[in-house]
């Protein structure tokens, strides 16, 4: 009766399974056609809450890429739980809900001009998020669910209180009817109190620097990221920490037509610097994987917002290009952590013995990904590293230096995992090898792809978008 | 309309019985308790909405009061209370990091700090006085919010003060700016479904993992629905 059911709950697996890929699929080809008709800014609803520009469409393209080969991923990573009994069969159907539920919510989220709008959006993100958490049966994850829960909604109130003000300020600006869409605060940021204007973004930044992992809101996050499934672990380090980071964007996008903007770089710049040194810091004792590579997500969310903060045209190209860089081998690596885990039964390096032997495409995938992840040359990461550093190195030579000695730290933490899981030796009893599904295999050769071109070839197609992001956001050289 | 003197009387009275609360949720032990001054502050909050609305004709603090009522005082503590029978828990009697007493008496401290930063702010939005006491009380049940959260030790306890941080999030919008009524409607549904799925998280922290995913398991049906 236990086979039944397992076969019953893998079947359904299966159909859920395709009808997400499908439902991202469909998105993503739809992503393909909006960015290759240029058709921007394009306004909906009559009170303009929705819209869509390039950087909206270029952020759903990253997120819609990732869906498709979370959900291929999943297929296998699914089963996988199913058979050791991580999940229900009866949650199934709740995982694959909550997974579309929230791809849809961050489509609306991205596409989003009206900044409250947005915030009742990345609040549902976050339940979502919260529920796929603790679909695994393990009491470690409700906690690690709360924790994220309450630590992101606490400081997203303060962001609320940051919109209001922002509201009031625009009402009292315009003599009567406040906005909170960003097309007409782009519009009107000239006319805003700079004061009032510095006080409204840093509470609106604490709200979305929590839900992007920025010291020191970063509290919720190794554990979240650690005790998830893999598949979500992609999904909150590839997808949801790049929405709090796209808030704090247009934010100061509004911000940068004011004098306020020195004032607000600086926040920028200590803040991002401060979670590259916790995260560096953190790195270094570390011995389960996959907290290892939530740390790395710390790291490079302050290096973009190091870039965001310097402000000129180069350093937010480079950020946007890094954002894209950033998702994808972050992907592969917590694919390659996930059949890991499905193989050793944990996170933990010592447990790894012969990982090279039983498990050649996660091995190397991980190996790939570390290399890939501290900006190696022939990677993506290094091509967005190299250029945000020299925009780094003209704003202030001894900040250069600091942020390259933490990205040493950086380096030396994964190569201490890297030649310590990998020289894990077998002594002992034979390790049954765990066969990881062709759907696996599949998101893991497409995403390594993926890196190994976006390395060497940068399409001329991705740099006009990239720049007419530039230009959309006001930072014009 | 009410004449405007009683009218500012009346809110700042709602506004002395509105800090009341706040300290009664400082140091009350029992959760029943708690419940019901989460209730009371909800309501004396949107009586603050319907005495403003009386004054200044606004609909958008009509249907905010209406809807404060409908969602705190009732929904919202009826989840609690649901939640608070299924786990068997009837007090929480402990506190972390500083007693009832000091954390009154740092909730005092915080209300004077935020007075002092906001006299620096605010008047380059409005000098109604009013509006600035609304403001400091909102922000004030925020911080006092936060306290609660971080020194109580049950989730439960925790929930409402982030209940209470957000009581002090709609008070500070009723007096600085009102947002749209749809954003203010869509805030309170995800604040419910928040509450909902914290409750559950609570719940399951403290039972059988087969207990806890029957509940999520319903919970998300509601969802669906």
């Amino acid at each position: 009766m236990m086979l039944a059911r397992l076969n019953s709950a893998t079947s359904r697996n299966s159909l859920y399974n395709w009808l997400s890929i499908t439902h991202a699929g469909i998105y993503l080809i739809l992503t393909f056609i909006l960015l290759g008709s240029g058709r921007f800014p394009a306004y909906f609803l009559s009170n303009q809450y929705f819209f869509v520009d390039s950087l909206g469409a270029y952020e759903v393209l990253i997120s819609s890429t990732i869906f498709v080969l979370a959900a291929l991923y999943a297929r296998g990573y699914v089963d996988g739980l199913l058979h050791h009994g991580e999940i229900d069969a009866g949650e199934i159907q709740l995982f694959y809900i909550a997974l579309n539920s929230l791809f849809v919510t961050v489509v609306y989220a991205f596409f989003s001009n009206n900044m409250a709008l947005f915030w009742i959006l990345l609040e549902i993100t976050t339940l979502l998020s919260a529920i796929l958490i603790v679909t695994l049966n393990a009491k470690e994850n409700i906690t690690a669910a709360l924790k994220y829960l309450f630590t992101a909604s606490t400081a997203m109130l303060f962001s609320i209180i940051g919109l209001i003000i922002l509201f009031a300020i625009t009402k009292g600006a315009n003599g009567g009817s406040g906005t909170l869409n960003w097309n007409l605060l782009m519009e009107q940021a000239n006319g805003l109190s700079p004061s009032l204007l510095t006080l409204a973004f840093i509470l609106i930044f604490i709200g979305f620097a929590a839900k992007a992992g920025i010291v020191p809101f970063h509290t919720w996050l190794p554990q979240a990221h650690a005790k998830a499934p893999s598949v979500i672990s992609v999904l909150l380090s590839a997808v949801l920490l790049n929405i709090g980071i796209y808030g704090i964007l247009r934010m100061y996008a509004v911000v940068h037509q004011t004098s306020a903007v020195h004032s607000i770089s600086v926040l920028l710049i200590a803040f991002g610097i401060l979670s590259i040194e916790i995260a560096a810091f953190s790195m270094l004792p570390r011995s389960n994987i996959k907290k290892l590579i939530a740390f790395s997500s710390i790291e490079h969310m302050g290096f973009i917002l190091v870039g965001i903060g310097i402000g000129t045209p180069l350093a937010i190209f480079w950020v946007m290009f890094h954002t894209l860089a950033h998702a994808l081998v972050k992907t592969l690596l917590f694919f390659s952590a996930g059949i890991l885990h499905q193989q050793y039964r944990g996170n933990k390096f010592e447990k790894m013995e012969d990982a090279l032997l039983l498990q050649p495409l996660a091995s190397w995938g991980f190996i790939i990904g570390s290399l890939a992840v501290i900006g190696t040359p022939l990677f993506p990461i290094f091509l967005s590293k190299l250029f945000i550093l020299e925009q780094l190195g003209s704003y202030s030579l001894p900040l250069l230096f600091l942020v390259l000695a933490l990205f040493l730290l950086v380096a030396a933490a994964f190569a201490t995992i890297l030649i310590r899981t990998f020289s894990q030796k077998n002594g002992h009893e034979k390790i049954v090898r765990y066969k990881a599904s062709w759907s696996m295999k599949l998101s893991m050769t497409l995403v390594l792809a993926a890196i190994l071109t976006l390395g060497v070839y940068f399409p001329s197609g991705l740099s006009d978008i990239l720049n007419s992001i530039v230009a959309n956001l006001g930072f014009r050289g | 309309m009410i004449p405007t003197t009683f009218s500012e009387d009346l809110i700042k009275i709602l506004f002395v019985l509105v800090l009341g609360t706040a300290a009664l949720l400082i140091f009350r032990r029992t959760l029943k308790a708690l419940f019901t001054i989460y209730a009371v502050q909800s309501l004396l909050i949107a009586l603050i909405a319907l005495v403003l609305f009386a004054k200044e004709r606004s609909v958008v603090l009509l249907f905010v009061a209406l809807l404060t009522i409908a969602t705190k005082v009732f929904l919202i503590p009826r989840v609690l209370r649901r939640i608070q029978k299924s786990m068997h828990l009837r007090r929480d009697l402990e506190f972390r990091y500083l007693t009832p007493t000091s954390s009154v008496a740092v909730s005092t401290g915080l209300i004077f700090l935020v007075y002092n930063t906001f006299d620096r702010f605010l008047s380059e939005i409005s000098n109604d006085r009013l509006f600035f006491f609304g403001a400091v009380i909102g922000i004030s049940l925020c911080l006092i919010g936060m306290l609660v959260i971080s020194t109580r030790k049950t989730m439960i306890t925790k929930i409402l003060g982030y209940l209470t941080m957000e009581n002090g999030v709609l008070l500070f919008s009723i007096f600085i700016a009102e947002l749209p009524f749809i954003i203010e409607l869509l805030i309170i549904l995800d604040l419910v479904m928040l509450i909902v799925l914290a409750t559950i998280l609570a719940f399951g922290v403290d039972s059988t993992i087969e207990e806890f995913h029957q509940k999520l398991n319903s919970f998300t049906l509601w969802f669906k629905e």
